[in-house]
């Protein structure tokens, strides 16, 4: 088993953070191997961000630190699905920000097209954990990671003051 | 021992502590600020020294130092800074002292690109010192071997009385990975043989029966000599020819019949191989992925990543690429360690791969030029 | 053994005589370093065992070679960080650093700097000869105006560097400059240099009549001891403005600083220790 996961966004999007709770909750609480790497624009925000994420049941299977064919993605944003569409594979799961997304192209993915940014702002009173909304449908839609272990690293990862909204965030498709 | 997420800079700075690492040297350098950034919050809280010199000089003669008082010490920096301490390194060399060198390559020559990725300072890791000695240099391709094999640079380190470096680059260095992470006393350390005899009887540089002598500190009462001019076995400066032919080959003996024991490699789809992808650090995740293609291709190709890169263990490689039809040797720089291998593989037919990427060579470009050649 | 000199308990005597040619003021230098550590290790305020030199490359340096304690000749100007080094693993030991003008305020100028902006606990010992002897007589930043070196074969165009100076403006907490030509004075400040923590720096004055001498005229080591000697003025207690170091107006010799601010290897184990209480 070998999936590559692509998780893309503006900077200011928590692209980042996102990758690497994804990446750690996969290190730490199933028994894959990860290789994981970043790129982000030297502006804070507004630049691409980006996550790669290869993951497999074999050591030697996870052998790449970049998507070449994403099985799973996670795009904020119409700039980045534009630009790195093309790395998502026919038949991908692709989770898309209908609040930033507004065409998505002909292919053959498995899309959900849901308002994360517009549903953090509404149930959760600030933008800034859209990206835990998704990660939480990704999780559902997925099961690639137990969501408890996922919890468990937002406990350790993020400010203490963010951790109940980003749970929270976390959970709102998971408990739907 | 623990699981853990990390890049393969805070992986090398978690082995450090593992091997029980006491003093780390420190000059701000991209890609390595964040090994320096780690220890200095954690080192201390262990007892250890994490102190910022005034340049790479200051930082690889201080490790000097603080390793002649008995502390196992690192310092890790790019190519400008590694290329301000291959003198001191020399003076490693020859005093015998065991310090640990993180290189993290990055884009060059000179200022290059300093954030992005290559290979172009493989051979100056252990040809860049004058005094043509090899030290061991190892090299790490993910998180996880950048834990294990500082831990390892440690241990050979304290076994050989020697510098060794530890190859990584900027492709590693901000390379997430799983990484078992394992604790002081959780690895094998291996430390530093001490006198057995008395100060009065101690020799600095007599090896005894072996090829390493054992080695006093400063202020264990042993009047310890630290000499950088040629010197005999009580570290007196002997400028003769049969005193010169003695250090040398001693210092060059204890590292070359090392490379047996140091040999590390790793190997994917070995089976019925006759296209061998060779390797090493960053690359040998694009030559990985390339061997799978090339196998789903119905080529019978491997992938063989060195570990060790110095010593040149030549009767194992020739023993782990017998009769492999080609040799492949895929490297982000202009084929500098293909020059080595040419060598070991005289016979077979090694071709170079040389790619020049910021980052990683893409796996399809290497399945590209590997097949004009099939 | 016969002990031949009191002193030989402290030196490798099986490597003397020295390397240093026949009036050459480094001799002198070590006999004073060793009287001074012989008083401090008589008087119990130094452990013989916690002794470590350090030197770089050039005949002050190889001073290195012959005392019979911890020793360290490393490359040409990085002695003092090779022997930090050593102190903050080890902060027991006392670390001397000796090295000539050019080991210490050329090659190694940058190191001297920031040693001293540190105030780190070291003892650095500069024996100035005003010249490269060990290359062969070339300028160093020591070197007086208008004189002759084989690299300035038409007089030295460059300002000489004060490095007393430098080393109060950087806040040493011990700064002195001696002279081989008055020797029972050196000992002093070599004595209380070994005494200081944070760090202490002697420039001394000291004489090449090989390659230094002969060159300008001083045709014996005599005649450039003497010459040296009427050119130093001894002042007690002077002022860091009135450390002139100068052929014509002269050389100021004397205790220019004597502080006691905490050193770096102090400051350093403090931060760390919070750091220690602060992983509980």
């Amino acid at each position: 088993m070998r999936i590559e996961v692509l998780i893309a966004g503006r900077g200011g999007q928590g692209i980042l953070l996102l990758g690497h709770i994804l990446g750690r909750a996969v290190a730490k609480y199933t028994n894959l191997y990860i290789l994981g790497s970043e790129i982000y624009a030297a502006e804070t925000r507004g630049g691409d961000s980006r996550v790669d994420l290869v993951i497999a049941d074999r050591e030697e299977e996870a052998d790449f630190i970049k998507v070449m064919g994403a099985d799973i993605a996670i795009v904020m944003h119409q700039l980045q699905l534009d630009a790195y569409s093309h790395l998502i594979k026919d038949g991908a799961v692709v989770f898309l920000d209908r609040s930033n997304v507004t065409s998505v192209p002909q292919r053959k993915w498995r899309v959900f097209l849901e308002p994360y940014t517009d549903i953090a702002e509404r149930e959760f009173g600030t933008p800034r954990v859209a990206n835990m909304v998704a990660l939480g449908h990704l999780v559902r839609q997925t099961s690639l990671v137990p969501p408890e272990g996922v919890e468990e690293v937002i406990r350790e990862t993020v400010p203490k003051d963010w951790v109940d909204v980003n749970i929270r965030a976390f959970r709102y498709f998971l408990s739907r | 021992m623990r699981v853990d997420y990390v890049t393969g800079n805070t992986a090398i700075a978690l082995g450090s502590i593992a091997a029980g690492l006491r003093f780390y040297a420190g000059y701000p350098i991209t890609p390595t600020s964040d090994i320096f950034e780690f220890l200095a919050r954690e080192l201390p809280k262990r007892g250890g020294y994490v102190v910022q010199f005034e340049d790479e000089i200051a930082s690889i003669n201080a490790a000097i130092g603080a390793s002649w008082a008995c502390a196992k010490s690192m310092t890790a920096t790019s190519g400008p800074g590694f290329s301000l301490m291959v003198e001191a390194l020399s003076l490693a060399v020859i005093t015998e002292t065991p310090v640990v060198v993180v290189y993290v390559m990055r884009t060059g020559p000179s200022t290059g690109v300093p954030t992005r990725s290559g290979q172009y300072d493989v051979l100056q890791a252990t040809y860049g010192f004058h005094g043509g000695l090899v030290v061991p240099v190892l090299a790490p391709a993910t998180p996880q071997e950048a834990f294990d094999l500082t831990v390892r640079a440690f241990n050979v380190s304290e076994k050989l009385r020697t510098p060794v470096v530890l190859l990584s680059d900027a492709t590693i260095a901000h390379t997430y990975g799983r990484v078992v992470v394992r604790e002081p006393g959780e690895v094998e350390v291996v430390e530093r043989a001490k006198p057995s005899v008395p100060p009065e009887k101690y020799r600095p540089y007599d090896p005894g029966e072996g090829l390493v002598p054992p080695m006093a500190c400063f202020g264990e009462g042993y009047n310890v000599l630290v000499e950088s001019l040629t010197h005999d076995e009580r570290g007196y400066y002997a400028p003769r020819s049969d005193v010169q032919r003695r250090l040398m080959w001693r210092l060059y003996r204890k590292i070359v019949e090392s490379a047996p024991e140091l040999f590390d490699y790793g190997a994917a789809y070995l089976d019925g191989c006759d296209v061998a992808l060779v390797s090493y650090g960053s690359t040998s995740l694009s030559t990985l992925v390339a061997a799978k293609i090339l196998r789903s291709e119905g080529y019978r190709a491997c992938s063989i990543r060195l570990r060790t890169l110095f010593p040149v263990y030549e009767e194992g490689i020739r023993r782990l690429l017998n009769g492999v039809g080609k040799v492949f040797v895929v490297e982000n720089n202009v084929g500098l360690y293909y020059r080595e291998l040419r060598g070991v593989l005289r016979g077979s037919e090694v071709v170079s791969v040389p790619i020049i990427d910021l980052d990683l060579p893409q796996p399809r470009e290497v399945v590209e030029v590997v097949k004009q050649w099939l | 053994m016969a002990v031949a000199h009191p002193l030989d308990r402290y030196l490798r005597t099986d490597r003397l005589p020295t390397m240093w040619c026949p009036g050459c003021g480094l001799g002198i230098l070590l006999g004073c370093i060793l009287r001074a550590l012989d008083r401090r290790i008589r008087e119990g305020s130094l452990r013989r065992e916690n002794v470590g030199f350090a030197g770089g490359i050039g005949c002050s340096a190889r001073m290195t070679l012959y005392p019979y304690f911890d020793s360290a000749h490393v490359i040409h100007g990085r002695a003092i960080p090779f022997a930090l080094g050593v102190k903050i693993v080890k902060p027991e030991m006392k670390m001397i650093v000796v090295g000539g003008d050019g080991d210490i305020a050329a090659i190694g100028g940058n190191h001297i700097l920031h040693a001293i902006r540190r105030n780190a606990d070291l003892v650095v010992i500069m024996a100035n000869n005003m010249i490269y002897g060990m290359t062969g007589g070339q300028q160093a930043p020591t070197t007086p105006r208008g004189l002759y070196t084989t690299t300035t074969p038409y007089g030295n165009p460059e300002r000489e560097i004060n490095i007393v100076k430098l080393a109060a403006a950087l806040g040493a907490n011990y700064v002195a400059r001696g002279s081989v030509t008055h020797t029972p004075l050196l000992e002093q400040m070599i004595y209380k240099a070994l005494g200081k923590r944070g760090l202490a720096f002697v420039e001394v004055l000291s004489t090449c009549p090989e390659l230094f001498g002969r060159h300008i005229g001083f045709r014996s080591p005599v005649d450039l001891y003497s010459e040296l000697r009427k050119r130093v003025v001894v002042k007690t207690r002077p002022s860091v403005e009135e450390s002139d170091y100068s052929w014509e107006r002269g050389f100021v010799i004397g205790e220019f600083v004597d502080r006691d601010e905490p050193g770096f290897i102090e400051v350093l184990q403090e931060y760390t220790s919070r750091a220690r209480g602060g992983a509980g």
